[in-house]
Parts: C-alpha cells; sequence; structure tokens
C-alpha cells in the first residue's frame, strides 16, 4: 500500500515471466490491495511473486482450493488471495501435488 | 486466600498486580499442566516462559540430543548441554528458572501408542515439533481426546499460529487437509531458520497458553496467523472448520489415528 493508502503494483519477481496482456486489475494479495498486471491466472500470480506452488494451500475469497492445478484457476478484480504456507519446523518437506 | 506462598505472591507480583490475572489468574496457572512436544527451536521459549509464568505441572517429550546446530535458536540448552537428551537439559534449565514447577520429562519420540495416554494427563498440549508426521498425529489425537491444543510452525523467516479446540474449532487439517505422502517427496532439505523467529512464535504458543488458562482475552480459535519476519508483518486469515476436513469435518474419514512416514526426515542431510 502506497502511504496514501491506495494500492501499490505488485513487484514483479526478477525470474518471473514478462507481464501479461490482461490489462490491471485489484487484488488483495496477504491482506495487502495491490495492482496486478500479470495473466489472470493463479499460477502466473505465485510465480509473478516468486511463490513457489509447491510450498502453499491458496485460499480465495475465505474458500481454500480443493485443487491444485493453480494455473488453471483465474484470478479476478477484487479477489482476495492468501497463501497458506507449510511450515512444518526446522525441516522442509515439500508438499506435494497431492491431488493430482 | 490462595494457595500461594508468600516467595509466590512476590515471584508472581507482576501477573498478580495484572486485574485480568490477579491472584485467582495465579492460582489456575499453578494448577494448569500443559505438554510441550519438542524441546526444540519453539519448545525453547515455550518452556522458558510457562515455567517463569508458574504453570503447575509441564511435560516435555523429546527424543533428540542437544546438537551444536541447535543452538542458534533453542535458548533452552547450552553450549555444555551439547550431546545431552534435551528433555535433560530442559528439565535442569527449568528447575534453575522456577523451582515450583514440576517438570515431567519423556524422553521418547511421541508416537501413536504413547499419545493419548499422554494427553490424558494435560490440560493442554502445545505443539513444537519438526516434522509433518507428528504435527498431524498431534491435531488429530487432540481432536479425536477435545483436546486444547496451541499449534505453531516456523520455517526460513517465516511462522503460523494457531489455537484449537480439538472437536470444536478448526484444526490443522481444516487448514491444510494432508501432509506430504511418503515416497512421493524425492528429498528434504534444510531451508534454514532465523534464530528469533523461533523465539517469536513460540512466545505467542506461550502467551496463548497463558491467555486461555487464565481466560484472558480471546483465543487464536478459528483464526490463523502467519508471520513473516523479511517484511515483519503479521497476517491473519479466518480459518473456520471445514466441512470437507478428514478429522473434524462432517464425514471424518479419519477415525482412528494414523502415523505418516518419518523415511523424509531420515534422508534429510
Ligand atoms: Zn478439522
Amino acid at each position: 500500500m502506497n502511504a496514501d493508502g491506495s494500492p501499490e503494483m505488485l513487484e514483479l519477481n526478477e525470474s518471473a515471466p514478462s507481464r501479461g496482456s490482461g490489462g490491471v486489475i485489484e487484488l488483495v494479495v496477504q491482506g495487502r490491495p495491490c495492482l496486478y498486471d500479470g495473466d489472470p491466472d493463479l499460477g502466473s500470480l505465485l510465480e509473478y511473486r516468486g511463490e513457489n506452488s509447491l510450498y502453499v494451500n491458496v485460499r480465495i475469497n475465505d474458500e481454500v482450493l480443493d485443487q491444485r492445478d493453480f494455473e488453471n484457476v483465474p484470478v479476478r478484480e477484487g479477489d482476495r488471495i492468501d497463501f497458506l504456507y507449510f511450515m512444518g519446523g526446522g525441516l522442509f518437506v515439500q508438499p506435494d501435488r497431492r491431488r493430482n | 486466600m490462595f494457595n500461594l506462598t508468600e516467595e509466590e505472591i512476590e515471584r508472581y507480583s507482576r501477573h498478580i498486580i495484572l486485574p485480568e490475572v490477579g491472584g485467582a489468574g495465579q492460582q489456575k496457572l499453578k494448577e494448569a499442566s500443559v505438554l510441550v512436544v519438542g524441546a526444540g527451536g519453539l519448545g525453547s521459549p515455550v518452556l522458558l516462559y510457562l515455567t517463569a509464568a508458574g504453570i503447575g505441572r509441564i511435560g516435555v517429550i523429546e527424543d533428540d540430543v542437544v546438537d551444536l546446530t541447535n543452538l542458534q535458536r533453542q535458548v533452552l540448552h547450552t553450549t555444555s548441554d551439547v550431546g545431552k537428551p534435551k528433555v535433560e537439559s530442559a528439565s535442569e534449565t527449568m528447575k534453575q528458572i522456577n523451582p515450583h514447577v514440576q517438570v515431567d520429562v519423556y524422553h521418547e519420540r511421541l508416537n501413536k501408542d504413547n499419545i493419548f495416554a499422554l494427553l490424558d494427563r494435560y490440560d493442554i498440549v502445545v505443539d513444537g515439533v519438526d516434522n509433518f508426521p507428528t504435527r498431524y498425529l498431534i491435531n488429530d489425537a487432540c481432536v479425536m481426546k477435545k483436546k486444547i491444543l496451541v499449534e505453531g510452525g516456523i520455517l526460513r523467516f517465516m511462522g503460523l499460529i494457531m489455537s484449537i479446540k480439538g472437536g470444536e474449532t478448526a484444526c490443522y487439517r481444516c487448514v491444510y487437509e494432508e501432509p506430504p505422502p511418503p515416497g512421493t517427496v524425492p528429498s528434504c532439505a534444510e531451508a534454514g531458520i532465523l534464530g528469533a523467529v523461533a523465539g517469536v512464535l513460540g512466545t505467542l504458543q506461550a502467551t496463548e497458553v497463558l491467555k486461555i488458562v487464565t481466560g484472558v482475552g480471546e483465543p487464536l480459535y478459528n483464526r490463523l496467523l502467519q508471520f513473516d519476519a523479511e517484511e515483519l508483518r503479521f497476517h491473519e486469515v479466518n480459518a473456520r472448520r471445514n466441512p470437507r476436513c478428514p478429522v473434524c469435518g462432517e464425514k471424518p474419514t479419519i477415525t482412528e489415528l494414523v502415523e505418516y512416514d518419518h523415511s523424509c526426515e531420515i534422508q534429510a542431510p
């Protein structure tokens, strides 16, 4: 969020592909309003943010996604997106694509 | 009035002076029993604060010994403890902090055969484990036994905490239905952990226990709080009960304890 409370452009992760052509939408990611101009699917958003899709469960508008093929999940203007990270402790176990 | 000695009244005076706690709250702490699973990164601050706060009886279960690599975050143990069972080192430190606390030590691994008997002996359980199989075992057992569980996890610069009233509020599986299945994960790697992040989360877990015992405030039920140290932000997610939850949902598929494979850990470097 900017100092005046207006949403900030979502920071592009260095390794993410070039920005999509879907126009700019406003999302609430991890409780923070932000603008996003990447491809409007969850897989692209994760990549854009530099999140490893294997490490997180995702909730959109408080609903836990029961699928992990994130590239097929659209993100729409106004969506509230929360990432629930797998945190097991000091030891890290990679969550798999359990429902595929 | 209360069953507290002069020395205890002085020791706990900064608690007692809080109107929300008072002598009655301190008495509740003295009568409480808490089982802490793991005496590592999370367990250290949890045990230190619960001991200092005067929880009457604290159980510590941990099968590991102190390793030099633990000392960067496991502040319950010192350099001279390297090689010692963690439960031994833990109970020594705890008794020095507060001799009034009864410390029960279990130098063993929590498993499906010993967990129910252990849970029966304590009011509240704190999860400070470093692996998924035990985490799910504790969650499921607490749901089945309707125990209060203060769940916590840490990784790199992040942590999460959630309080669970077994069978009543959202459980760990309501949010994270399944752990990574064994055999499908090629390898495990140490991702690292900033030591003080363990301190933040463990201290929050201890705070939850003290609140729940004394009845102060609102426990972190049906809420999951994530901590991001890099940006120094907390993010709360509404975690109401999931009707699809395999252990506390409408049609539970897990009706007896399952113990996931620990093979992943064994392969870890
Ligand atoms: Zn549940």
